[in-house]
């Protein structure tokens, strides 16, 4: 038998004794559940799927810039459909005349013909 | 080691703590626990401390040549840098070889502020006059014996013959908690192999040795 299976021999009862090894206090595993509630983060709040036409609206600026563009573009066609009166004045058009090229452009008409 | 306010306990129930997905206390990793305790988790926390503290503590005790009331803070010391490490824990990081380093480092750091102690305190329950108590107490006593010859090593051999014989660690496992080499962890053990013989090698018959 070598020096070394010797000490084996010798030791293995003693290795077995020990193996299990003192048990913890159950203060102590208070102590440690007490520190872990102390430091513990806040969770997190669960992540939403977010879909593609709210990653759109988001991207203008959420729901308060959507509903401003939708009533600019709703004005807009109001305005081109129905035209009052006094955006007519304003603009010095005669919608009902309708439009000639010469109208348009007089300074072309004038050189070329 | 301060005293932690009134506790709730490991057992303390929360309305707001509901999970999405329900640990299983045997399936996760330690790992896997630290990750959720970092993000919130409490189910977590409690399933950690169930796990680790026998573990750190047992270090603890081995390391300080028995002394319960220093493991008993060098195992809530570990602990709670556990639980401030768990947010940035880095998932390759195994949370057991963490564990016992930061465990061995405290034990070494208090050593060496105060005159390393040697007293045994006594170990598990008193002789009952039940069948077997004889024989558990004879594994008490040789528990005793080795707890006395490893407070005689040297704190790295006492480390690295612990590991390996009491908790079952593997060389490289070992390694990577000491921060050295695998040839090194095995001249520790061998050296405090060699000395924890010679320290136990008259108790033999004393303890039953005979009889085992």
């Amino acid at each position: 038998m070598t020096r070394a299976e010797e000490d084996d021999d010798i030791l293995a009862p003693f290795f077995a004794a020990g193996r299990d090894g003192p048990r913890p206090p159950e203060t102590l595993y208070n102590l440690v559940a007490a520190d872990a509630e102390a430091l513990r983060p806040l969770p997190s709040p669960p992540r939403r799927q977010t879909s593609p036409l709210r990653a759109f609206i988001d991207a203008l600026g959420g729901w308060p810039a959507l509903a401003g563009l939708t009533t600019a573009a709703a004005a807009g066609v109001w305005i081109g459909a129905a035209a009052p009166d006094a955006v007519r004045q304003v603009a010095g058009i005669d919608a009902a005349a309708g439009y000639e090229l010469a109208d348009l452009m007089p300074g072309y008409l004038s050189e070329e013909f | 080691m301060r005293p932690a306010a009134p506790t709730a306990g490991p057992n303390r129930t929360d309305p707001h703590e509901s999970m999405p997905m329900p640990l299983d206390e045997n399936a996760e990793s330690d790992e896997a626990l630290v990750a959720a305790y970092g993000r919130g988790d409490a189910a977590a926390a409690r399933m950690l401390t169930m796990r680790l503290v026998p573990r750190a503590f047992r270090h603890a005790v081995r390391m300080l040549g028995g002394d319960r009331a220093e493991a008993d803070d060098v195992a809530q010391e570990a602990m709670l840098r556990l639980w401030r490490s768990a947010p940035e824990w880095r998932p390759e990081a195994r949370v057991t070889t963490w564990l016992y380093r930061v465990v061995a480092n405290l034990c070494i750091d208090r050593l060496r502020r105060s005159t390393r102690s040697t007293g045994i305190e006594a170990a598990g329950d008193p002789a009952d006059g039940a069948p077997g108590a004889v024989a558990r107490l004879v594994e008490r006593d040789r528990a005793a014996a080795l707890e006395t010859a490893l407070a005689a090593l040297p704190e790295r051999q006492c480390e690295a013959v612990v590991l390996r014989h009491l908790e079952g660690l593997a060389n490289p496992e070992i390694a990577e908690v000491m921060g050295i080499g695998i040839e090194a962890v095995e001249s520790l053990t061998a050296r405090g192999k060699r000395a924890l013989a010679a320290a136990l090698r008259g108790r033999r018959e004393e303890l039953g040795y005979d009889e085992s």
